[in-house]
């Protein structure tokens, strides 16, 4: 299945500082996306690796199509547990050349990978140690020279190896809820950059693109994230984050915005660019917010709380319910509630409760019922299209899956989905 | 945009040239000197789809050294005419018509066509008389462009050259094209036009092509119907028999990589002179003279300190790669940047930055098939290597610059200088490869040494 593969499967070792490309050829057997992915930890489970990958029609014109994913052992709950890549760091994976890479070992100082146009380098990233992701993203994209370089990175949290270190997306909080960013940072990893110039292959091109417009022009497109609140049973989110949203954002391909930007170092009805250089923050989980709005936060002071744990590579979700029922209002409060966050190294979930376990973690609460759920996150991670837009659109998972053949020329039956699982 | 390059890539007619010069043979050089732009990689492009790889790549210094002589054909693309005109002077031009009276075939594509014509009497032009000619898009006081400003005028003289349409155009079949099949099937033909010429020549018999009109693809700088009636009935190529030789010149790009048609024209022109030189003169393709003066020039000029992994082959075009990349990277980057920068004459974009990368981003798989062949050797992977490095290294500080708002024009143009320089050293290496690799072939055909290696 080499259409929509657009290379290799990639193995870096952090040990030796070295790369080097092999054929999967088990991936045929064990299905695309994740399913490979899970096949891939198996075969080199002795290294305990840490899987970067992306699903069959992640960064195509499909729906939705942004989905990649990070897989590996979570340090919270010792299972195999999968993070979402969405904004465009999905689709930047699948194009910066490598549908799947692994990574083994610890590298003996601090390191971040450089995927690029099917070139694969392990850069020093000792001068990046301590850096906050920000100053990260910042760092690595003004060493490379482009601004548009996805970099997903751990701030100090996952360096500390604090079990609610989550890896960050460029600026912005991740769906890492297994702290797969402390996993990273016990690895000495201290990022992954990805760009790439290519293009993806599809087995009957003109079929494949023909039939994902169809796709699109049926789509459902609305705010995705007032439509995700109501899902979500909280309709008044949105309106309360509505004061100081500026705009609704989505992630690569996909036709509605679940993502509002809100803005408070200005005013929100400021359009045009200006010279404020970090005018706010990007919400990218609906659940953090709710936690802090039930918690009798103002909406400015949970913002600045969600930009200090995505700063720090905090799980933001798990963050926010710890925080939830202290609103602060001041900035160095929030800053120093938000450090301390940090410490906890040794709780496997901050309340006291047990983490929810489970390959798919808490990532977004259930949309449906658990079983429609799974099915979503299975086919969501397998095709590389996100799962909360697949169920709030209630899509037609077997036309998504009949775009398999022409995309690359082989059937996919969505009855076969559990089977790819175990 | 890579669909479309694709199916013409595919094109029938680059076959049916390709056999002719399968014959011919001749080795054609490509100017890269002063005053050229990136529009001479279009060449490349077109001549490795005629299956020719004899291709050297050479300056207005090399012709003034007299490298021409190694020559069978000298094409000359788009850029800055007075920067070539002026680098070469009247010994350069000199050395181009006789050149071309002792049997060579010179095409000029858009500054290449306005370098060569007749009635261009300013200097420094006026030495470069090829084609008993005009151009017709000269004016004392143009009106002004409804689009497209920067892409308008350039000076001449007293006045300025314009460019009223910018884009596709269309072709008829003029006298010179009889006998070739090119316009018989389908009609008019579409072609670039960026810029070049509107021709005007006395004699009709020289036309090979007149323009028609412009299609929706192209941009109107002046009211469509007066631009396409100033450049209508006008001539777009022209070929003229001198001496033993040929010169022709076109208004457009014919060799742009998207216009097969076009491209079939321009090489169907070029191999009727190169028939017509086997019956008259009998002139010898420069192959029989030896080998080209110019191969000890092809290294980088100014080698940048990069240590290497390793100096294998394998690892040296793995570290090409990776600078190739990196670099493309940062040129994608720049152009969205709104900045364009003025060498000469020449307004250049952000954007051809990556059409220098490109060159080689698309040719290294093929450097890849041969790293094991032994027809590589490391020491000019690792000068390439370097040389990419560096220009990495150059984009990266251009980006700085641009994104500070400062002016960045001389480090523009001293990675656009570097990027032809090292592009024209990568497709030497390159095409030398590709002719070895074909000699090699025609040599297990003919049964002449089963399983050959470069010595």
């Amino acid at each position: 299945m080499d259409s929509m593969y657009y290379g290799d499967t990639l193995i870096v070792d952090l040990d030796s500082g070295t790369t080097e490309e092999v054929d999967f050829v088990e991936a045929d057997e064990a299905g695309p996306g994740l399913a490979a992915g899970l096949a891939l930890y198996e075969k080199y489970k002795d290294a305990d690796p840490i899987i970067f990958g992306s699903g069959l029609f992640t960064g195509t014109p499909v729906p939705a199509a942004c989905l990649g994913f990070v897989l590996g052992r979570s340090p919270v709950t010792d299972e195999l547990a999968v993070a979402p890549l969405n904004l465009f760091a999905g689709s930047e994976m699948k194009l910066s050349g490598f549908s799947m890479v692994v990574v083994k070992g610890t590298s003996a100082k601090p390191a971040y990978l450089w995927l690029h146009d099917g070139v694969a380098d392990v850069h020093d990233a000792s001068a990046f140690a301590g850096m906050d992701t920000w100053e990260t993203t910042d760092a690595i994209r003004r060493e490379m020279g482009e601004s548009m370089i996805q970099v997903i990175s751990i701030g100090p949290a996952g360096e500390a190896g604090s079990k609610l270190a989550a890896f960050s997306i460029n600026y912005w909080g991740s769906g890492d809820t297994a702290a797969i960013g402390a996993l990273m940072g016990s690895r000495n990893l201290k990022a992954v950059a990805l760009r790439g110039l290519g293009m993806l292959d599809a087995d009957d091109p003109e079929e494949f693109y023909t039939r994902s417009l169809e796709l699109f022009a049926f789509a459902r497109k609305d705010r995705g994230f007032a439509a995700l609140c109501a899902a979500l049973g909280a309709g008044d989110l949105d309106k309360w984050l509505e004061p100081i949203a500026h705009r609704a954002r989505a992630c690569f391909a996909c036709p509605s915005a679940c993502f509002p930007f809100v803005k408070y170092n200005e005013a929100p009805t400021v359009m045009e660019s200006s010279d404020v250089e970090e005018p706010g923050m990007l919400v990218t989980s609906p659940s953090a917010a709710l936690w802090l709005m039930d918690g009798g936060w103002e909406p400015e002071a949970a913002s600045r709380a969600l930009e200090a744990m995505a700063r720090e590579g905090l799980d933001m979700v798990r963050g926010a319910r710890e925080l939830a029922g202290k609103p602060l209002t001041d900035l160095g409060q929030i800053t120093r509630a938000v450090k301390a966050l940090e410490g906890f190294a040794e709780a496997a979930w901050p309340s006291g409760e047990p983490a929810p376990a489970g390959l798919f973690g808490a990532w977004t609460p259930p949309l449906a019922d658990a079983d429609a759920w799974k099915l979503a996150n299975m086919a969501g991670y397998v095709l590389g299209v996100c799962p909360t837009y697949l169920m709030l659109s209630e899509f037609d998972l077997e036309a998504l899956a009949g775009l398999c053949r022409p995309a690359t020329g082989v059937r996919l039956e969505i009855g076969g989905l559990a089977d790819m699982f175990g | 945009m890579r669909g479309r390059l694709r199916k013409a890539a595919a094109h029938p007619s680059y076959r049916r040239c390709a056999a002719a010069f399968g014959i011919l043979k001749p080795r054609v050089a490509v100017y890269t000197g002063e005053g050229a732009s990136h529009s001479w990689i279009w060449f490349c492009d077109l001549l490795e789809r005629l299956c020719l790889f004899d291709i050297g790549f050479i300056t207005d210094s090399d012709i003034l050294g007299g490298a021409l002589r190694d020559f069978d054909v000298l094409l000359i693309g788009g850029g800055d005419t007075y920067a070539m005109a002026g680098s070469m002077g009247a010994s350069g031009a000199r050395e181009i018509e006789d050149f071309v009276r002792s049997g060579g075939q010179y095409h000029g594509s858009c500054a290449g066509a306005y370098l060569v014509l007749s009635e261009v009497d300013l200097e420094p032009f006026a030495p470069f008389s090829l084609i008993e000619g005009d151009m017709l898009n000269v004016m004392r006081e143009p009106p002004a462009p409804l689009c497209l400003e920067h892409k308008y005028l350039a000076p001449y003289g007293s006045g300025w050259v314009f460019h009223p349409v910018y884009g596709e155009v269309e072709l008829a079949a003029g006298p010179a094209a009889r006998g070739l099949d090119v316009f018989e099937a389908n009609g008019p033909i579409a072609a670039p036009l960026f810029g070049g010429p509107v021709l005007s020549v006395a004699d009709e018999s020289c036309v090979v092509a007149d323009y028609t009109g412009a299609t929706d693809r192209a941009a109107f700088l002046w009211p469509r119907d007066e631009a396409e009636r100033l450049i209508k009935g006008k001539q777009a190529f022209v070929v003229r028999r001198l001496g033993d030789g040929t010169a022709s010149a076109s208004g457009p790009h014919l060799e742009h990589p998207l216009f097969p048609e076009s491209n079939a024209l321009l090489a169907s022109v070029l191999v009727k002179h190169w028939n017509r030189c086997s019956r008259i003169a009998g002139v010898a393709p420069a192959l029989n003279r030896g080998p080209s003066s110019l191969s000890a020039s092809l290294a980088p000029t100014k080698p940048d300190i990069l240590t290497l992994r390793g100096s294998d082959p394998k690892t040296c075009i793995q570290e090409i790669k990776c600078q190739v990349s990196n670099a493309r990277i940062v040129g994608f980057g720049l152009e969205k940047t709104p900045v364009t920068w003025k060498i000469g004459v020449k307004v250049w974009e952000p954007e051809k930055i990556r059409m220098f990368l490109d060159v080689a981003w698309d040719r290294l798989p093929f450097l890849e098939s041969q790293a094991g062949s032994g027809l590589l050797q490391a020491a000019g992977l690792e000068e390439l290597a370097s040389g990419y490095a560096g220009v990495t290294g150059l984009a990266k500080t251009l980006r700085i610059e641009v994104e500070s708002g400062r002016d960045s024009q001389a480090e523009a143009q001293s990675l656009l200088t570097r990027l032809k320089e090292l592009t024209a050293n990568f497709l030497a290496l390159y095409f030398e490869l590709r002719l070895q690799e074909q000699a090699g072939r025609a040599r297990l055909k003919t049964g002449d040494g089963a399983g050959w290696q470069a010595g």
